[in-house]
């Protein structure tokens, strides 16, 4: 089984522990400064390639009956193209006095967007992201709705459009394309913040 | 009939109804369509139901060719801000329609992202419920609107206006009139006070020239 092999091998290189309380036996929980090294052992070098990124999913164990250690933790869901059958999920536990995680988006192109939404919902910095801003939430949005002891009914007026403006320009710079001049209507007006703005 | 159209004819009537009845009949939407129920909108305008035959010929991409604002579908708030701009682009008169249970009161989303009915943003005319909507209900919907633009009166409206601008004018009179007279004031001293100087000047320099 080539799974197993595969475990053996996370378990003695890079020190992951088997999760036992899942149900299919497919997680490893790994230590934060071992995890980019242990995806890229997933990514190139395992006996079954995992070269496709399923998910990432931050996990808030706050209300958890029963849980011990670290409040958070993220989940990284990994699948193979050649063999399907095989799944492995990592798992990397967060205290909430660091919530640092190094980033894989340099091995997974959609690890990018993915790592985004973590931040967005839970807070937890991915470190080394290229652009780690908010990617659901609005940018005038306070706290981190997917937290447990966020209130879920809590809501926050929100005063003006999210300007992207800057990002679509680096975007076509990198694409070849040089920004000789502006329209006037696109730059951000003071006057355009509603009442209640942060910016007002 | 055909003898009387043939003639030169006068028609009296009220200037409101005139302009009730133009408003009634061509009330063009502004479909602003975040969900299912936007689905609804489409079937309800072509043609099986045919929203045209009320004279709601065309939907208007473009808020400033638009009277009806029509909200289909949940709004967050993220789009917040653009719903209520969209809302300050369109050209009185203008009316809003709320359609389906999330544009209404917020649904079923009872959540930190979700406006829990957009009257919270823009006021409402007309409320339809459903998850989602019928069409037969937009119609109910669109036909109360009508029956709401012809009790409005366009002369009633345009005196109130009339008279808010009379106000206007007659306060920004009052104000310049101010302004002149304090302005004037503050010549008529200076000029005073220079006078003044010049006749001490004067008595200065003959005092001098006696000794």
């Amino acid at each position: 089984m080539t799974a197993e092999n595969i475990f053996s091998t996370l378990e003695e290189k890079f020190g992951a522990k088997r999760e036992t309380l899942d149900k299919w036996g497919v997680t490893a929980v790994v230590s934060p400064a071992y995890l980019h090294n242990a995806v890229q052992f997933l990514k190139d070098s395992a006996e079954v390639k995992f070269d496709m990124l399923v998910d990432i999913a931050g996990i808030d164990y706050l209300t958890y009956p029963n849980h011990e250690g670290p409040r958070f933790a993220v989940s990284y869901a990994f699948k193979s193209i050649k063999a399907p059958g095989i799944r492995i999920r990592l798992k990397v536990l967060v205290g909430e006095d660091s919530l640092k995680v190094p980033t894989i988006s340099d091995l997974y192109a959609n690890a990018n967007w993915y790592e985004r939404e973590v931040f967005d919902q839970f807070g937890i910095v991915f470190e080394g992201h290229p652009d780690l801003r908010r990617l659901l939430n609005h940018v005038e949005f306070v706290g981190h709705p997917l937290r447990k002891d966020y209130p879920a009914q809590k809501r926050q007026w929100l005063s003006t459009n999210d300007y992207l403006l800057p990002e679509l320009e680096k975007r076509l710079e990198t694409l070849g394309y040089k920004v000789i001049q502006r329209s006037k209507e696109v730059e951000p007006n003071n006057d355009e913040f509603l009442e209640g703005s942060i910016k007002a | 009939m055909t003898v009387e159209a043939e003639k030169p004819n006068i028609i009296t009537s009220s200037l409101d109804f005139l302009v009730n009845w133009g408003r009634t009949n061509s009330l063009w939407p502004f479909p602003y369509g975040t969900a299912c129920c936007a689905i609804e909108f489409m079937s309800t305008e072509v043609g099986r139901y045919d929203l045209s035959r009320i004279g709601s010929e065309y939907v208007r991409f473009t808020p400033r060719q638009s009277d009806v604002l029509l909200v289909a579908g949940t709004i967050t708030y993220k789009q917040a801000p653009i719903l209520k701009r969209i809302y300050e682009q369109m050209a009185e008169p203008r009316w809003v329609i709320a359609m389906g249970a999330c544009a209404c009161s917020g649904g079923f989303y009872d959540c930190y992202c979700t406006v829990p009915g957009i009257d919270h943003i823009i006021p409402v005319d007309v409320y339809i419920g459903g998850c989602p909507s019928r069409p037969e209900a937009f119609f109910d919907a669109m036909f109360d609107l009508q029956k709401k633009i012809k009790d409005e009166s366009y002369m009633k409206q345009r005196a109130e206006r009339v008279k808010d601008q009379l106000e206007m004018i007659k306060a920004k009179t009052a104000e310049a009139k101010a302004n002149a007279k304090a302005f004037a004031q503050e010549k008529v001293t200076d000029i005073k006070d220079f006078v003044v100087e010049k006749e001490q000047n004067l008595v200065k320099k003959a005092q001098f020239w006696k000794e």
